[in-house]
């Protein structure tokens, strides 16, 4: 067990070299170490899946979690939201199997939310309601899971300028989602408004778009959209409106349809 | 104990860079997979492309986790190929549904592979599949499962591996006999099954003490007549055991009929010459002349007056020569039937009362009836005593009733020629008697020396030659091809080739048949020359007899008869499809191969021919020969079909399959049939009927009283059919038939097919034809004696016990007025000469008066009451012999002492056992069949079963008739119409 008791000792030494460059944002070192790490972690024969009984193995469990809750906030820090999926499935085995042997993380709820929310930015919503069914009661109150929660709900309604208002955070790290749902959530509006209007003023565009500043308004408009064009301090959308797109909706033939169906289906029963 | 709950994480770490965490997953993952396949089969496609990367180290376990998924996925081909992927990582040792399912697949397909490699060599196989199968193999040689091994290798054709699963068993020779069991019923393909035999014969050899009976099956079957001549004449050489040995590997031999073979192994035995040549030479001689009787004196003289080694040899490969050349064991077989003959002549006269005079097919399906009843019982008193009756068959009719006498006289080796000669032509041409009872007698002689024609070949070919008549040739054809049977001698084909050059329908028919004949199973191409003579000439009758020529020219030759088959079976004409069928019934017969039950059953629903449909079910009893329990199983559908031809098959493909089986199922599928709405069916299902019950007793199957008493109806009802009437009086002959004393059996004891018997079978039911074929059916007859022999090839008297009811397995009690109580006979009871006498006389005066019922009840009395005195005297023998209860007098009883030699049917084998004590010990297990027997107290004097063999001239035959003396006339007055003038026929 000394052999054990050593690695361990390494791998959090090791870990704590991990935490301190993250936190300085010195990510390319920081995943050089979380790399080792991993490697370090095949050697514990007490974490998922064997789940061994050994001496070490709470300490273990422990610093296998906290590797990768680290290694989730790495990847949040540098964007990479395939790794973040990665790291949060080898995580989430420590948060539903292991409640027994080790006392919850701090960091579960923020985790959880985390990603819920990255769920929600990659439109996975089915994968959402999945993963929030599968949340204790509690869990549910935790204010990092109740903010995903209501976002989602805001979107679902269309009730974008909720979206965009919310700008309180229970952890930094959720700024990086949240700027991107806004951005989706732009995008919609700007879709949308391309249908419902020829031109917008650009006071009434900066409403539209939540944005504080003109200079935000601009940039956007530059970046995302530069086929609109501003005169007179008016943004001209120039979407060719394309108005053949109704077509008049065969009602004979589906009523005619259903009520057959309906017949059969009295017939059958 | 923590348990994962998903193997999410894992399967997120397959997607890490690093080797080591990938390698790690999969690990994981792989012992996974039984609980979390699901979740696995959505990343398949990243595990699949890590087998697929070359340079990833850890591609076997990828494909092994790929594996158990696929398995799980139900995707077994799959799963495989990614097992094969794994390699040794592959455990076919581990315990798990999982192993177990794949590499039964495995070896499935190895299998397969195999079986379709068929040579070409084109496609190897996979060497890691091999390998698989190699794993197993030598598991199963380690668990010493060696039975296992066995079928695996034999399966995948293996012979490497079959030779080490045998060498490595502990029972050599136990693993040997089973080897042999499954060569012969499960190889399907018969080179291999062949090459399987040879490596029997090999290993049996290397052995300490072979079990030479078996190397000599082996041999016949590879027809290695050389090899066999060397063990007997090793065997002959060596002590008293070992001659017995000979003797029984001889005796079994001669059970699977094969002539050709036979003969073969006689010619290449050694001449007996010795310190006495000419002795040795006379010894054989005799043999030859006078049969075994001479032979035992003579050398019974010869080893007492100097017992030098010499001369013993020299006995003794005359003795050996004697059964190879058929003449002992026929005439064993002859005395047999002759003793124990227990035909009921009130059975046949109630027939003859019943038919109507005038009815000419009745009137020769009695004589045909008679004939099989008696057949090689050499017994021809009801012809003696209906002398008037019997003159009323003319023409073909006549033909037949002289051919009958070549049934009843069957195996009469020695005075065959002799009996026949009153109806033989005689030298001056055809001045003398009708043609048609010359060319009858020429067929009775075939019939009398089939498949034992060394004697009468030169004779039957003479008369060929020397006739131009058509109906002489008829019977001189289907005599030669009978006497010839499988010589395939070029000298005869020619001949008869000749005949069937002529183009007379008659004789050509007969031709095309006796051709068949000659050329058994030679698969030579003859064949081809038969087959375009058929496209050439007019003459249905020719063209199927060629083509019934044909399908016995290819008997047993299976696989290697397909392109022949092939070319018939889509001929336009029926005729050649209807050979076609028999071709593949007879080249497949008893293999119960798929292919062929597959290609019959499709033609039996789908030909436009009625006569092919019908050959085609009908050739499913031969296919299924071996199996009897298949083929009312397979047929039972058939049975029921619209087309009475189709329900004719049926009924006969269950008769000729389940022969003597009595078995319910058959049973129950043809009776309905005996009452169908066609009266051809009726015929053919009453027939099969009989075949399936014959030597059955009331007491094993009921249904057999209630089956008589249906013939009996059927016989008597002045409004049944003609049809079904002849069917009922054949039934009837069928089902008594040899004096009771034999059965139908496609098969030898140890399993291989009786050559005789099934083309005899065949020809037989070609009878829808030509009724003179029904005979044929007289070949397929085996007698069911147990003949005990000692080493002087003679029947020392000594009892047997069967531990069954004696009712199980007892004669069917005779006929007789209900009033009569009928007293069960002692089975052991031999008919002493005086009592046969007796009851005959009485029987004559009853033939004379014709008083109705009174007389024959007395004869019947008479009959048993002296059948009870011959009992007593059995059982007093008995109690001195040993202390065995005297129990058959009691029906009760549980078993009975049976004397040799003595009637053992097939099913009643099992029960039969030595009793302790005895003073013989058996050669070989079976009690069935001829079986040599050690003498254990050789300084006691030997008593012998005195032999009242029909054989031995003067006294016997005083109270025979003397056969010979007397001939019988056949048809006194011949009313024959001018044959009509030559026409050409215009279709």
């Amino acid at each position: 067990m000394d052999s054990g008791n050593s690695k361990v000792l390494e791998a959090q030494r090791l870990y704590g070299r991990l935490e301190t460059s993250i936190f300085a944002r010195n990510f390319d070192s920081a995943r050089a170490f979380l790399n080792q790490l991993k490697v370090k972690l095949t050697e514990f024969s007490g974490l998922p899946p064997l789940y061994r009984h050994t001496s070490t193995q709470v300490e273990e469990l422990k610093l296998a979690r906290s590797i990768l809750e680290q290694a989730v906030l790495l990847s949040v820090g540098t964007e990479d939201q395939e790794s973040f999926e990665l790291h949060f499935l080898q995580l989430k085995p420590y948060y539903t199997d292991t409640r027994h042997l080790i006392p919850p993380s701090n960091f579960e709820y923020i985790m959880l939310g985390l990603n819920l929310l990255r769920l929600l930015v990659q439109n996975r919503i089915a994968e959402f309601h999945t993963e929030l069914e599968l949340l204790s009661p509690e869990a549910l109150k935790n204010d990092c899971i109740k903010i995903v929660v209501e976002l989602e709900q805001a979107l679902m309604e269309g009730a974008y300028n909720h979206v965009l208002r919310s700008r309180k955070v229970p952890h930094d790290s959720y700024n990086y989602f949240i700027n991107l749902l806004a951005k989706t959530v732009r995008d919609e509006i700007a879709g949308c408004s391309e249908k419902a209007y020829d031109f917008l003023t650009l006071d009434d565009a900066k409403t539209i778009f939540k944005f504080t500043r003109d200079q935000d308004l601009m940039t956007y408009i530059s970046e995302e959209h530069p086929d609109w064009e501003i005169r007179n301090r008016c943004v001209y959308f120039q979407k060719v409106k394309d108005f053949s797109l109704c077509k008049e909706i065969p009602s004979l033939q589906l009523i005619n349809q259903t009520l057959g169906y309906a017949r059969e289906l009295e017939r059958i029963v | 104990m923590t348990v994962a709950s998903t193997a999410s994480g894992l399967l997120a770490m397959l997607q890490e860079q690093q080797p080591q965490l990938k390698k790690y997953a999969l690990h994981n993952l792989n012992s996974l997979a039984d609980s979390f396949w699901h979740e696995i089969s959505a990343s398949i496609s990243t595990i699949e492309s890590f087998y697929e990367d070359e340079y990833f180290e850890q591609r076997e376990l990828a494909a092994l986790v790929a594996s158990k998924v696929f398995y799980y996925l139900g995707e077994h081909n799959d799963s495989l190929t990614y097992a094969l992927g794994a390699n040794s990582l592959f455990d076919v040792l581990e315990d798990s549904d999982y192993v177990r399912t794949l590499v039964a697949k495995c070896l499935d397909q190895y299998i397969a592979l195999r079986k379709t490699r068929e040579g070409e060599g084109a496609t190897a196989i996979d060497p890691r599949l091999v390998a698989i199968v190699e794993r197993m193999l030598d598991k199963c040689m380690q668990d010493r499962k060696y039975q296992q091994a066995i079928g695996m290798a034999l399966d995948s054709q293996r012979l490497d591996k079959l030779q080490e699963a045998i060498r490595k068993s502990e029972n050599v020779p136990g693993m040997l006999a089973y080897c042999f069991r499954l060569a012969r019923t499960h190889v399907d393909k018969r080179e291999f099954r062949q090459e399987v035999l040879r490596l029997i014969v090999n290993q049996h050899q290397g052995l300490h003490s072979p079990d030479y009976l078996t190397v000599c099956q082996c041999l016949m079957f590879l027809n290695d007549p050389q090899t066999v001549a060397n063990i007997l004449d090793k065997l002959i050489k060596g002590d008293k055991i070992e001659a017995l040995l000979a003797y029984q590997i001889a005796f079994d031999l001669f059970e699977n009929e094969n002539q050709l073979f036979l003969l073969n192994v006689r010619d290449r035995l050694p001449e007996a010459r010795a310190g006495s040549s000419s002795g040795g030479g006379e010894n054989t001689e005799t043999t030859e002349q006078n049969g075994m009787m001479d032979v035992s004196t003579s050398a019974e003289a010869a080893t007492n007056v100097e017992d030098s080694q010499d001369n013993i040899y020299v006995d003794r490969m005359g003795k050996l020569k004697g059964i190879l050349s058929g003449e002992t064991p026929i005439n064993l077989t002859l005395q047999f039937l002759y003793s124990r003959n227990k035909s009921d002549l009130l059975i046949l006269k109630t027939i003859k009362h019943s038919v109507e005079t005038r009815n000419s097919v009745c009137h020769s399906a009695t004589i045909y009836s008679n004939a099989l009843m008696h057949a090689g019982t050499t017994v021809d008193t009801f012809l003696r005593d209906n002398l008037d009756w019997l003159s009323r068959a003319t023409n073909w009719a006549k033909f037949s009733a002289t051919a009958g006498l070549g049934v009843i006289h069957r195996g009469h080796l020695q005075q065959g020629r002799s009996l026949m000669a009153p109806y033989l032509p005689q030298d001056g041409g055809t001045g003398g008697g009708s043609p048609y009872s010359e060319g009858g007698a020429l067929y009775a002689l075939g019939l009398i020396h089939a498949n034992h024609g060394e004697g009468i070949k030169s004779f039957l070919l003479e008369s060929l030659r020397k006739t131009n008549n058509e109906v002489i040739q008829h019977g001189a054809c289907l005599g030669l091809g009978l006497a010839a049977l499988g010589t395939a001698d070029d000298e005869i084909y020619e001949d008869i080739k000749h005949v069937l050059y002529t183009d007379s329908a008659i004789a050509g028919e007969a031709a095309g048949i006796a051709m068949g004949l000659l050329m058994v199973g030679s698969a030579s191409d003859k064949a081809g020359e038969m087959l375009t003579y058929a496209h050439d000439t007019q003459h249905e009758k020719i063209i199927r007899g060629l083509a019934l020529g044909i399908a016995l020219v290819v008997y047993g030759r299976e696989e290697e008869a397909d392109t022949l088959i092939e070319q018939m079976t889509r001929d336009q004409d029926p005729i050649l499809r209807y050979g076609g069928m028999y071709a593949l019934a007879l080249a497949y017969r008893g293999t119960s191969n798929n292919s062929a039950i597959r290609r019959l059953l499709h033609f039996a629903v789908s030909d436009v021919s009625d006569d092919v449909r019908r050959a085609a079910v009908l050739a499913l009893g031969f296919v299924l020969c071996s199996d009897p329990t298949q083929t009312p199983k397979i047929v039972s559908l058939l049975s029921e079909s619209y087309n009475a031809h189709v329900r004719y098959g049926a009924a006969m493909a269950v008769g000729i399959s389940c022969a003597g089986t009595a078995s319910s199922e058959a049973i129950s599928l043809l009776e309905p049939l005996t009452s169908d709405a066609v009266d051809f069916v009726r015929q053919g299902a009453l027939m099969a009927m009989a075949m399936v019950l014959m030597q059955a007793t009331e007491a094993r199957e009921p249904h057999v009283s209630v089956f008589r008493r249906q013939l009996d109806k059927i016989v008597s009802d002045k409004h049944e059919d003609t049809m079904s009437k002849m069917g009922a009086i054949l039934a009837y002959g069928i089902l008594d038939a040899g004096g009771r004393n034999v059965t139908i059996s496609l098969q030898s004891r140890t399993g291989h097919d009786r050559v005789m018997a099934v083309v005899g079978m065949a020809v037989f039911t070609q009878f829808w034809y030509w009724y003179p074929l029904t005979y044929f059916v007289s070949l397929s007859f085996a007698p069911t004696a147990f003949i005990g022999l000692n080493h002087e090839l003679r029947m020392p008297k000594f009892d047997i016990i069967s531990d069954a009811k004696p009712a199980l397995f007892a004669y069917p009690a005779p006929t007789a007025p209900p009033s009569v109580n009928v007293n069960i006979k002692l089975p052991t009871a031999v008919l002493s000469t005086s009592g046969r006498s007796k009851s005959k006389a009485k029987k004559d005066t009853d033939a004379k008066t014709k008083a109705e019922k009174q007389p024959d009840t007395s004869s019947q009395m008479d009959e048993s009451s002296s059948g009870k005195e011959a009992a007593k005297d059995g059982s007093e023998a008995m109690e001195v012999d040993s202390a065995v209860e005297k129990k058959a007098v009691n029906p009760e009883a549980t078993s009975e002492v049976l004397s040799n030699p003595a009637r053992v049917i097939p099913l009643q084998e099992k029960y039969v056992r030595f009793p302790e004590g005895c003073r013989y010990a058996p050669v070989k297990r079976t009690p069935a069949g001829f079986v040599m027997l050690r003498d254990l107290e050789p300084s006691e004097p030997v008593e012998l079963v005195s032999t009242d063999s029909p054989a031995s001239p003067a006294p016997a035959g005083g109270a025979n008739g003397a056969p010979a003396a007397a001939p019988i006339p056949m048809g006194g007055v011949d009313l024959e119409p001018a044959p009509p003038e030559p026409f050409v026929y215009v279709p």
